[in-house]
């Protein structure tokens, strides 16, 4: 992000300010981030402590007026990725650039239709939904984040994750599809009828 | 959109995956007003796979946010504000 390059010297009362009127309000959001991040509530509360130091740290980079949401999710992401993905419990992942040309590919496009219905969502009152999203791989997991739940644009998600917009939106349809696909899953083996 | 005539919709879509994907545009408000319109007032008044789609896909949009938030741990807020106040003393 270009704001990045931008020095200001905020007074104490002005990063005071900014902190407790722009970064705090967005602490929800953030930790329900990290916690979809780790998957666990420990490393969620150390992943937005640390976040959230590094962001008064570098207060002086963040420009006022600018997407406060959207920087601090990319802090956020960024530390994730640098300090937590690697000593992650999950087991080793498959090669991402992997995984994204085959989910890519036309074959799946028609491999994927999930036969999934309205009326058996309804009846996923507890945590099958919650289940089927941490479920997912990491980077699958966050666009439905980003999108669904934090009503980022592609632009701003593009920002966040470093990557181009054609890929926030091919990804997003496949991560779409791959949970459709889970809950689908989970209808059929409570029982419910999907077709 | 109005409420379709369900008897004289079509049961077959031939572009389901590119509707999917325009659907899923509309929805995240990237979609221009143009593809908006007639996609929402003409193709899911006609198109019964599509406008099932429609329907799935606020659905789940709606599940995603009352099932899956969270609220930060009060103690962990009052901590984070703490730690960034001992800061500001320095």
């Amino acid at each position: 992000m270009e704001e990045e390059f931008i020095k200001n010297n905020y007074t104490d009362a002005q990063k005071q300010e900014i902190f407790d009127k722009e970064f705090m309000p967005q602490i929800n959001a953030m930790y329900n981030f990290a916690y979809r991040l780790t998957l666990e509530r420990d490393d969620a509360k150390d992943l937005l402590q640390d976040t959230y130091l590094k962001a008064y740290r570098f207060i002086d980079s963040f420009q006022q007026g600018t997407n406060a949401k959207a920087w601090l999710f990319r802090i956020l992401k960024n530390s994730f990725i640098n300090d937590y993905r690697k000593k992650s419990k999950e087991p080793a992942k498959v090669d991402y650039q992997e995984v994204e040309t085959y989910y890519n590919s036309e074959e799946v496009d028609r491999q994927i239709t999930p036969d999934l219905r309205v009326e058996s969502l309804g009846n996923m009152i507890g945590d099958e939904i919650s289940n089927a999203l941490n479920a997912l791989d990491v980077d699958f997991r966050t666009v439905i984040i980003l999108c669904d739940l934090e009503g980022f644009k592609y632009e701003e998600m593009a920002k966040i994750l470093d990557i181009p917009i054609g890929t926030v939106r091919s990804r997003l349809h496949r991560a779409r599809n791959l949970l459709k696909e889970k809950l689908s899953e989970y209808a059929k083996s409570m029982g419910y009828k999907t077709a | 959109m109005n409420t379709p005539d369900k008897k004289n919709m079509k049961h077959e879509c031939p572009h389901q995956q590119e509707c999917l994907q325009l659907l899923q545009s509309i929805l995240d408000g990237e979609a221009t007003t143009e593809q908006k319109d007639r996609f929402m007032g003409h193709h899911l008044e006609e198109c019964m796979p599509c406008y099932q789609n429609y329907h799935l896909e606020v659905a789940i949009r709606d599940l995603l946010k009352k099932k899956c938030s969270n609220e930060a741990p009060q103690d962990l807020v009052d901590s984070i504000k703490q730690k960034v106040i001992q800061n500001l003393s320095k």
